[in-house]
């Protein structure tokens, strides 16, 4: 027993320890400056101010319109995802010739930063010398020129679309394996019971794989929030604010306003929203499908 | 007739998506063998008149690229490996006991997927500058590696799960420790999933930016996407040099990708299967 | 199998140890200055950081340790996306700095934090200093105090089309008004072209501004250009109004509508692809049209004028400063005095694209002919081009672009109308005054 507890110490503390004195530590610091007007461009003057930095940024129209972007962002980011990633998944399930290199062709996007994925995107959007504009002109969809990241309207699907873009292939690659994993018994059962396709899927795809798609969605879900880099490089939150999440609002806040108290109030509020949002959705989905995190 | 219009529409939605995926890639590297004058000329030339390596010269010789893509690689990978190690003990233990705080645990390393982590980066850096971190590439070493902790552990603790106790169980009654046991007996069974984990780390060290703008000073010691971010200048993109880069950037990562697919889809089936 | 594994494993093995180890030595170079002998260690960064501009600099440095053995220089470029944000930092930790870059736009906050040191009892030593041109020493000084010895200075200058505004049959333009209706008369959207590069993303507030001081004319207080002389804001005036509403239609009749969201590397990349006719901006984009352009396409022409006949203008500019915390001050001067000699600045100036901070440079024949020309000729004309000073005493100077960015975008999408996003502006500048006073 005595040598079982020291097996669990020594597994447990360099994990524990690393992730307490450089994540949790350095964060309650961050979180402090929350409470406090700690303006980089006068140090001289933090103080204690209690939660103005929250209720500045509820009175921030900005902050709203990040706020609502947040929610389309995840959304709509998620459910296109999800939708393609699974369509792709099932196609690629059976073996065909040259799937290998087909899967390493749509997969690698994956594998891409954010930035970088935000700058390629910037080249491709732009609406003067960029090449979706020109294709869509060739092929007469369009008889102007989109500004995809300067039309308010555009902006937010446009940065979303590149986002897709990048997070098709995790889900993918996700779902591939779980649907790799059914037994054959069970559709041999479903064929017996002379099942089609679509019931195959839904009765008995769907509901096996369903701990993998709840476990994938919750934490994609989580990341997609708080990632700010692929907005950072394809519009910086512009135009006037219209394509700002929270996460790159919050960024702005500290690169460009050197505002870290402002900066720490978003964080706050994003935490408070993740954490509701994990509660409703393991409490919708039937926690213990998921695996116990 | 049906099956054939099925095959049809799989085959067509396939190969659109194919495109879709693939062109942005395609786009890239005609824009990196462009001259310069041609990058920005219109009509657009969707197969360069003139092809160059100018801009590779360029990275190579004015920016230093093989410099940074050897930091890069070593702290990915050095990264990438004490994350295993680590990782690999952690989720062990938290997968095959059951203790007091072992659900707080959990929650600890779920919770930190939820901070934004740009609130640390300002007494992050006083901690490193206090540690005399600051400049050493240790210091993103070291980062990378807290980061990537919980996710691991998390990840490699399913992977544990799938695979019946009884295994180790065994060999411990064979005599070996639990150590050994562990080494010997279930780590070589996870290995599709050591792979698949220690893919996932490898490419997220390999992408970081943020902290490697703020840890490091000297040019010696900088990182891929830290040159790249270089790339983005007071008036222009350099999109040459942006492109050049962004090409170089992506193959380890795809080489990687395609060299170890076979793993990460099998380990992840296997993690999946007894699930 | 087994035998690539292995030498995979061993492989690993290697490179974390290599890993390990260049951390641990990696540290010693860092904290190597620490009174082993007489070597001195400077440590400096740069702000607008681009390859070509750090190799202008590192040869630079390396010609200063050449001539200064005790001294090593250790230099740091951040990207200038992020870089005022690692100085920030930087100067908010105990991490060595000695030199810094400091740019007109942040000088005030960095002595608002008592972070540089002024250098006016350096200079006072300084046998060139003479030399260096009213101009710069105003861009380096808040109070009274010199904090930065410029490297260089920008002012706005205007470029065209040569070849557009031939075909055309038109003269380049002198007068805001004139701007408009050549611009206007160079659009077609049909052909992708348009007439003005304009810029409604970051830094748009250097054609709102610039219109509204010259509209303003000689109502401006130029020692406190945010305000008239009767102390009201300038952004009050019917002046204001009136230069607004052509900054409108110059968006809307002459502009792509994509240059809502362009900064000035979108505004520089449209003018040099041929998408746009003609772009404000300052000399250090000239290397980049000259790179990218073929000869004759382009020209240059004076500052466009408000309905008096007078463009104001503003001279900008980085230079380098001491931090306060430094411990080797008489060495980190030495080196700011090296970089900002009559020979070094000249040749970096010619090189980069600025304008020489030695009233001596302007003399040599570079500065004479080609595109730098017209802003000598600026210099010539002080009645019609006045210099104003930037008002880069407010600490709200750094915040100024974000808000006009915004509140002109909105403008633009006619989410708004001119008077409410005047009334904006004035009330944030007049907030700034009761602030300062305090």
């Amino acid at each position: 027993m005595r040598k079982q507890r020291v097996f669990i110490l020594s597994g447990l503390i360099p994990a524990l320890l690393l992730v307490l004195a450089f994540t949790y530590y350095p964060f309650v610091k961050g979180i402090v400056m929350a409470f406090q007007e700690y303006k980089l461009f006068d140090l001289r003057s933090v103080h204690f101010v209690g939660l103005d930095n929250f209720k500045a940024a509820f009175n921030d129209p900005k902050f709203i319109m990040a706020l609502q972007n947040s929610g389309y962002w995840v959304f709509f980011s998620l459910i296109l995802q999800f939708l393609f990633g699974l369509t792709l998944a099932l196609l690629l399930k059976k073996q065909f010739r040259g799937r290998g290199v087909y899967q390493g062709f749509v997969f690698y996007s994956w594998a891409l930063s954010g930035f970088l994925i935000g700058m390629i995107w910037k080249w491709m959007f732009n609406s003067q010398i960029g090449v979706i504009n020109d294709i869509l002109l060739h092929l007469g969809l369009i008889h102007e020129r989109i500004g995809f990241l300067s039309d308010p309207k555009w902006a937010m699907i446009s940065v979303i679309i590149a986002n897709v873009w990048y997070g098709v292939a995790f889900f993918a690659i996700m779902l591939l394996a779980a649907l790799q994993s059914v037994p054959s018994e069970l559709y041999e059962a479903a064929v017996m019971d002379g099942a089609s396709s679509f019931r195959k899927l839904w009765n008995v795809t769907l509901p096996y794989i369903m701990p993998t798609i709840i476990a994938t969605t919750l934490l994609r879900a989580i990341w997609i929030f708080n990632d700010p880099t692929i907005i950072y490089g394809l519009t910086n939150g512009g135009p006037a604010g219209s394509t700002h999440i929270l996460s790159s609002l919050m960024l702005d806040k500290i690169i460009y306003g050197g505002d870290y108290g402002a900066a720490s109030a978003i964080g706050i509020i994003m935490i408070i929203i993740l954490l509701f949002y994990t509660i409703f959705f393991l409490s919708v989905t039937k926690a213990e499908k998921a695996g116990d995190f | 007739m049906k099956q054939r219009i099925l095959g049809l529409s799989k085959f067509v939605y396939l190969a659109v998506y194919l495109l879709i995926m693939v062109f942005p890639l395609y786009w890239i590297v005609i824009t990196s063998l462009k001259p310069q004058k041609d990058i920005f000329s219109f009509p657009l030339k969707y197969w360069p008149e003139r092809f160059t390596l100018d801009n590779y010269v360029h990275i190579f010789k004015i920016s230093k690229f093989h410099i940074y893509i050897g930091n890069s690689l070593l702290v990915a990978i050095t990264s990438a490996v004490v994350v295993l190690v680590i990782a690999i003990l952690s989720a062990y233990v938290l997968a095959r006991f059951k203790f007091r705080g072992h659900r707080q645990i959990m929650l600890a390393f779920f919770a930190t997927q939820m901070l934004p982590g740009f609130v640390a980066l300002a007494p992050l850096y006083l901690m490193m500058s206090s540690m005399n971190l600051i400049n050493n590439r240790f210091s993103l070493v070291l980062m990378y590696t807290v980061i990537l902790i919980p996710f691991s552990t998390i990840m490699l603790r399913g992977f544990f799960q799938r695979i019946p106790a009884s295994l180790e169980e065994a060999a411990m009654i064979d005599g070996c420790s639990r150590w050994s046991a562990l080494v010997r007996i279930i780590i070589p069974v996870m290995l599709p999933g050591i792979a698949s984990t220690f893919i996932f780390a490898f490419v997220q060290n390999w992408n970081e930016l943020f902290l490697a703008v703020m840890f490091i000073d000297n040019d010696a010691l900088k990182t891929l996407p830290v040159a790249m971010n270089s790339f983005i200048l007071k008036f222009d993109v350099d999109w040459g040099a942006m492109s050049a880069g962004a090409v170089l950037s992506i193959i380890p990562t795809i080489l990687l990708f395609a060299f170890a697919q076979r793993f990460i889809v099998e380990g992840l089936t296997q993690g999946a299967e007894k699930g | 199998m087994i035998k690539r594994k292995k030498v995979l494993v061993s492989l690993l093995c290697a490179v974390v140890t290599v890993g390990l180890l260049a951390g641990c030595s990696g540290k010693n170079e860092n904290s190597g200055n620490s009174g082993s002998g007489d070597k001195v260690t400077l440590r400096m960064i740069e702000s607008l950081t681009s390859p070509k501009r750090t190799e202008l600099i590192q040869a630079m440095v390396t010609k200063f340790e050449a001539a200064n053995p005790n001294i090593k220089v250790e230099f740091i470029s951040p990207p200038f996306d992020q870089a005022d944000n690692k100085i920030r930092t930087m100067l908010g930790s105990d991490e060595q700095l000695d030199v810094l870059e400091v740019r007109d736009l942040t000088v005030a906050e960095f002595v608002n934090n008592g972070y540089v040191e002024p250098l006016n009892a350096y200079a006072d030593k300084w046998k060139d200093f003479a030399t260096v041109s009213a101009v710069s020493k105003s861009v380096g000084t808040v109070g009274d105090k010199l904090y930065f010895v410029p490297n260089g200075l920008y002012e706005r200058q205007m470029f065209y089309r040569a070849d557009w505004l031939k075909e055309a049959g038109l003269n380049p333009p002198t007068t805001w008004q004139e701007l408009y209706e050549t611009a206007k008369k160079l659009t077609d959207p049909a052909k992708n072209r348009f007439g003005f590069s304009f810029r409604g993303g970051a830094g748009s507030n250097g054609t709102t501004d610039a219109m509204i001081l010259a509209f303003n004319g000689d109502k401006v207080n130029l020692d406190d250009s945010m305000f008239t002389k009767d102390g009201a804001t300038i952004y009050s005036t019917p002046e204001a109004k009136a230069a607004m509403d052509l900054y409108l239609k110059l968006y809307k009749d002459a502009s792509p509508p994509d240059s809502i969201n362009w900064g000035f590397q979108e505004q520089v990349q449209a003018f040099t692809s041929g998408v746009t006719g003609i772009l404000l901006q300052d000399p250090d984009v000239i290397q980049s049209l000259q790179e990218k352009m073929a000869e004759g396409t382009w020209a240059t022409a004076p500052l466009v004028t408000g309905p008096t006949g007078k463009a104001l203008f503003a001279a900008g500019g980085a230079g380098w400063g001491i931090t306060s915390k430094s411990k080797h001050k008489e060495e980190a001067w030495k080196l700011v005095e090296f970089l900002s000699s009559p020979a070094e600045n000249t040749a970096f100036s010619k090189d980069y694209g600025l304008i020489p901070i030695h009233t001596s440079a302007t003399e040599d024949e570079f500065f004479k002919t080609g595109p730098y020309k017209t802003l000598i000729d600026m210099t010539d004309k002080p009645d019609t081009y006045v210099n104003y000073k930037p008002p880069f005493q407010y600490p709200g100077t750094g915040q100024w672009g974000q808000v006009t960015m915004e509140s002109g975008q909105s403008l633009l999408l006619n989410k708004s109308n001119v008077d409410d996003t005047l009334k904006k502006w004035d009330a944030y500048w007049a907030d700034q005054k009761t602030k300062l006073k305090k």
